[in-house]
């Protein structure tokens, strides 16, 4: 019997409550959570929540480090909410949110079947190879990057000019440099997308699709049909997480494009980074925390749309 | 305890369900699957050949003809500079000292955390992995000087315990953790107390178990940010004796990333690539050894208990 | 079996479980969010409004460092340098160093100084005794520094006061001196000669013109000037441009004077060499910029002096047909040259043995055996380091380099032509604490501008405006 049956055999109303535990075990019961929950919750208080409450009254001062801080009230949200380069770097990462996320998700899907697929050869060799990039220190992929992508040098324009196409200003126009480092991002990451959607496809029981395939479904269909629905949960939560990693990402850009050209790839999480390297310390808080609330509500909006489709 | 115990996952996957009547449909199929996977392959390590490979290239052609490669010339100078220049050994203990202790702490508490978060009732326990999403949403840059002061408060800067502590048992991998546990169905657990289970052994000898194909996925994602985790080692390390090896990076990457004013920009970019290159191997190496037991880990785990 | 039932799938409960969840914690949050404002029981202790600002700077200022009176002083003390050559150039210095003071242990680190001299210096752990700074870093640490106006009384007369003025701050100096870096004229003289240009004429920007257009009408595809397109490096060169007339971004008090007479003649020159297609946009030796330069299609850079370095290492058909001059002069008779980086050793306030430090700075800069070992040949650069000059004008002597003629530009006598031209650097131009923030507005304005999306007025007001409101106000 496996996992599948054990939900669906036992039935809900029929559910064994542990008539016969004894006193001590019921304690013992009632005290499990916090003795499970405690070594987490010391270090998560001693080194999350107080640093974090740290930082969300920084974001009420002016504290630039050396001097002695002073209350300015709501001074910085202010400021942030009528800057229009905080409003550019909020409208950098969503549009690099579109360019990767919904890409990386079809991508990594469809990687994940294939390699689920134990007809597929060689299915260790690509697992090892899609994590290559993950591993890969990002100062050096930087280095790369920049490299290929040259606008009269590099090799992608080397085979566009091989093909009779016109070169592209890569990393030195506002137009492609987005792209560019989308595509950095989904280099470096989407190998991960992959094991974690592989994880979830492995908690499907196989014979949901022997079932189907009595109906004589097409495998397109399939996937659409029977795997999506049933991945429901890990492409969620694969969305979640890469959401909040688009709008944290600073590195990539840092590294790349400083940011540039013109703040083009001035992302959210980059914005905030130069507001504190600027030892505008407040403000950088301030933004950390505007950036908690868009991150939050685009995930409750995942979470509600998703679940409108039930 | 018979109802977990169970065989592999049934039989051939669903390809072969198919197969007897679309045969040059699944030829068809299996071609467009390796050429998926292939062009995928291809694009996730030609950056990491030709890093590798210019590494072993001349500092200064590295930078003024990156494409070229002339056999004759090749040379290990990039990372007899390296070696000489950074404490990159040095490094490589430290970096292995966090990930045994950082690591584990996370594989154990996480999911140990996680478990009480999804499967037990208690008072605050919606606050605070309310709070736990919180952090999870708060980029860490903005807590780093928090954070160093606090660690200066504690008389830590420049210890293994500032490097492991913070962050040792991360918001995500609870929040991951608390995902996946909460999919696995109560009943499983009431049989288990049923059977006069304890409420820990349920936890290691039945869920454990059951989630992991997303323990595995744990452990890749905990060694990864583990190994490659520079921000904080970078401020909380001053000191040369307690750099990890991502500080090493940092440390040479400083003359490319930070500005290029300054001579010493192809040699730099050389022992870069060289370094790199040295990091890299160890979890390459892992990966490739292991991967029958830890990726394939994954599979077996599957559905069955 | 069971198997061959179809199973039901699990998903949809456990997300609709999830939602409810989501939306029952938020307000949990929200709750906990409102009760820490109200505790606030952590953070650093905020003042009730009122100035921060402390007292002026007196004789008796207890910010300003003393010298060591000690006559053997003993002790060590923590150096951070750049990786890299110049780390090992000044751990090469430091056995010198040792000569003279045996009992001083210097612990020499190489340290990505951008990623944590911040935060070192914010906490106040485990702070260097000296650290290697980027001149344009210096005003904006200013608080966390010792002002060194009185150890450096007696050398100040002897250092290039472009030097002396980029690192004071309302009086105080808070960096040593270590390189002034004269912005030169580098041309491909072997490119010129052969279309029949003399660059040596060269006298002014307008010359310069001239002399691209005659090139450019011998090798039509030329575009022979090089236009900086990175927004940091265009800024630097901006501001070397600006310095040549004696002025920069802000005045000595932090107010903004970007809308002159100076920045107008420059940004309209600058805009006029693009619009003729005379210069070639590339980033600093970028593949695109070494591929112009290698084929002769760039023939002019007026860069720092540490341009040197591309001819020597990165340059293959054109090495060797590179030579130096000073900049052409903004108008007749004017300066010939401004400063474009460089870089000075700074001594935090919170250092523990910040006098030892000073002794070490002291040695390296001003005494003789000290910038010998720095500048001149040793196992790093055989040569020596050509790639700046010292500030101190003693070691500054035309009559006696430092470092040796490089074959990479002709065998010219690189450390004359540019300790010449350093001698002609105007002072007055201070670095204020906001300049790297700047490079967003101004840095990225210039870029506009050479696009055509912008005109040179429209890059002052826009800049002045958004550095005003961005930077100088939120300090």
């Amino acid at each position: 019997m496996t996992l599948g049956s054990v939900v669906t055999d036992v039935p809900r109303t029929s559910r064994p409550e542990p008539r016969r535990a004894s006193h001590r075990s019921r304690l013992r019961r009632r005290l499990a959570p916090y003795v499970f929950v405690l070594p987490f919750l010391a270090l998560f208080v001693a080194f999350s929540v107080y640093p974090m409450l740290f930082t969300l009254r920084l974001s009420f001062t002016n504290w630039h480090g050396a001097r002695a801080p002073q209350w300015v009230g709501w001074g910085n949200y202010t400021y942030l909410l009528t800057s229009p380069s905080f409003w550019q770097s909020l409208g950098n990462s969503a549009v690099l949110w579109l360019l990767i996320v919904p890409v990386q998700l079809v991508v990594g899907l469809l990687a994940a079947v294939l390699l689920d697929n134990a007809r597929t050869r060689m299915r260790g060799f690509y697992r090892v190879a899609f994590l290559v990039p993950f591993v890969t220190p990002l100062v050096a992929i930087a280095q790369i990057w920049v490299v290929v992508f040259d606008k009269d040098y590099g090799a992608v324009n080397g085979v566009l000019r091989l093909l009779g196409l016109p070169a592209v200003g890569w990393l030195v126009t506002s137009t492609w440099a987005k792209p560019t480092l989308a595509l950095l991002f989904l280099w470096k990451t989407t190998g991960f997308i992959v094991i974690i959607l592989l994880s979830g496809l492995q908690s499907i029981d196989g014979s949901v699709y022997e079932a189907a395939a009595l109906d004589g479904a097409h495998r397109a269909r399939q996937l659409w049909s029977i795997t999506v629905p049933l991945m429901r949960r890990t492409l969620m939560f694969a969305l979640v997480m890469q959401t909040l990693a688009v709008f944290q990402m600073f590195a990539e850009p840092y590294v790349v494009t400083k940011g540039g050209p013109y703040s083009s790839t001035t992302t959210a999480g980059l914005h905030l980074y130069n507001a504190i390297t600027r030892s505008d310390l407040g403000t950088g808080a301030a933004n950390s925390f505007l950036l908690v609330i868009v991150v939050m509500a685009l995930s409750l909006i995942f979470v509600r749309l998703l679940r409108s489709e039930d | 305890m018979t109802t977990l115990t169970a065989p592999d996952r049934p039989g051939p996957a669903p390809a072969t369900a198919t197969s007897g009547r679309r045969p040059r449909h699944r030829a068809l199929g299996s071609v467009g699957s390796h050429a998926f996977l292939g062009l995928l392959t291809l694009a996730f390590l030609a950056p990491v050949v030709w890093a590798v490979i210019s590494a072993f290239k001349p500092a200064g052609q590295i930078v003024s003809s990156p494409l070229s490669l002339d056999p004759s010339q090749l040379t290990v100078s990039n990372f007899t500079a390296m070696f000489s220049d950074v404490p990159i050994g040095r490094g490589f203990v430290n970096t292995l000292v966090v990930l045994a202790v950082k690591g584990s702490m996370t594989m154990f508490f996480a999911p140990l955390a996680a478990y009480g978060f999804a499967k037990y009732r208690f008072p605050l326990r919606d606050a605070l992995f309310g709070t736990v999403l919180v952090t999870l949403m708060l980029p860490t840059i903005v807590l780093i000087i928090p954070l160093l002061l606090e660690m200066k408060e504690l008389g830590w800067v420049n210890t293994y315990q500032a490097l492991i502590l913070p962050g040792a048992v991360d918001a995500f991998a609870i929040f991951w953790m608390r995902q996946v546990i909460a999919a696995v169905p109560d009943e499983l657990m009431d049989a288990a107390r049923v059977d006069g289970c304890g409420e820990f052994g349920i936890f290691a000898r039945i869920l454990v178990p059951v989630i992991r194909p997303s323990l595995a996925g744990l452990a890749v994602l905990t060694v990864m940010n583990i190994y490659n985790d520079f921000v904080w080692p970078v401020v909380i390390a001053s000191s040369q004796r307690m750099a990890t090896l991502q500080v090493v990076l940092s440390t040479l990457a400083q003359n490319i990333s930070g500005n290029r004013i300054g001579a010493d920009y192809a040699t730099v970019t050389g022992e870069l690539l060289a370094a790199s290159s040295v990091a890299l191997v160890p979890l390459l190496l892992v990966f490739v050894l292991l991967q029958r037991h830890f990726i394939n880990g994954i599979i077996a785990g599957s559905v069955k208990g | 079996m069971h198997q061959a039932l179809p199973r039901r799938p699990r998903p949809s409960r456990d997300l609709a479980g999830r939602a409810r969840g989501l939306r029952r914690t938020f307000p949990a949050v929200l709750t906990a969010a409102a009760a820490v404002v109200a505790l606030a029981a952590c953070g650093p202790a905020v003042t009730a409004g009122g100035s921060g600002a402390t007292g002026t700077a007196s004789a008796a200022n207890p910010d300003q460092l003393q010298a060591p009176s000690d006559a053997n002083p003993s002790g060590s003390i923590t150096i951070w340098d750049r990786s890299g050559d110049l780390y090992n150039v000044f751990d090469a210095a430091i056995a010198a160093f040792n000569k003279k003071y045996p009992n001083i242990k210097v612990n020499h680190q190489a340290v990505d100084i951008n990623a944590k001299l911040q935060n070192t210096l914010i906490t106040g752990s485990d702070v260097p005794d000296g650290v290697f700074l980027d001149d344009a870093l210096v005003a904006g640490y200013s608080d966390y520094l010792w002002d060194l106006s009185g150890v450096l009384k007696p050398y100040v007369k002897d250092i290039a006061k472009q030097k002396v003025d980029v690192s004071t701050v309302k009086g105080g100096v808070y960096g040593v001196p270590f390189d002034l870096d004269p912005g030169l004229l580098f041309y491909n003289d072997t490119a010129l000669q052969k279309a029949g240009v003399d660059a040596t004429k060269i006298q002014t920007y307008d010359d310069l013109v001239a002399a691209a257009k005659q090139y450019k009408a011998a090798v039509p595809d030329a575009k022979p000037i090089h236009l900086e397109q990175t927004g940091f490096l265009g800024q630097l060169q901006l501001e070397m441009y600006a310095n040549q007339q004696g002025t920069s971004l802000a005045d000595a008090d932090g107010k903004l004077r970007l809308d002159s007479p100076a920045y107008k003649q420059i940004l309209g020159w600058l805009d006029s060499v693009q619009k003729q297609g005379l210069g070639t946009r590339a980033e600093y030796l970028s593949q695109s910029d070494v591929g112009a330069l290698d084929s002769a299609k760039e023939v002019f850079y007026p860069w720092s002096i540490w341009f040197d370095f591309a001819p020597e290492q990165q340059l293959k058909t054109t090495k060797g047909d590179w030579r130096a001059m000073p900049l052409p002069a903004w108008s007749t008779g004017g300066a010939r040259s401004g400063a474009m980086g460089g870089s000075s050793f700074v001594l935090p306030k919170a250092g523990k043995n910040s006098q030892l430090a000073w002794l070490f700075y002291q040695f390296l800069m001003f005494d003789p055996n000290g910038y010998t070992a720095v500048y001149g040949p040793n196992s790093v650069y055989p040569n020596g380091l050509d790639t700046s000059i010292p500030a101190y004008k003693p070691a500054a002597d035309p009559a006696k380099p430092l470092f040796k003629p490089s074959p990479a530009l002709g065998n010219q006598d690189l450390w004359k032509t540019a300790i010449e031209a350093g001698d002609q650097i105007p002072g007055g131009t201070p670095i204020p604490k906001w300049w790297a923030g700047a490079v967003d507005y101004l840095g990225s304005n210039v870029q506009k501008m050479l696009d055509g999306s912008m005109t040179p007025q429209q890059v002052i007001d826009q800049s002045t405006a958004d550095i005003q409101k961005n930077l100088v106000d939120r300090q």
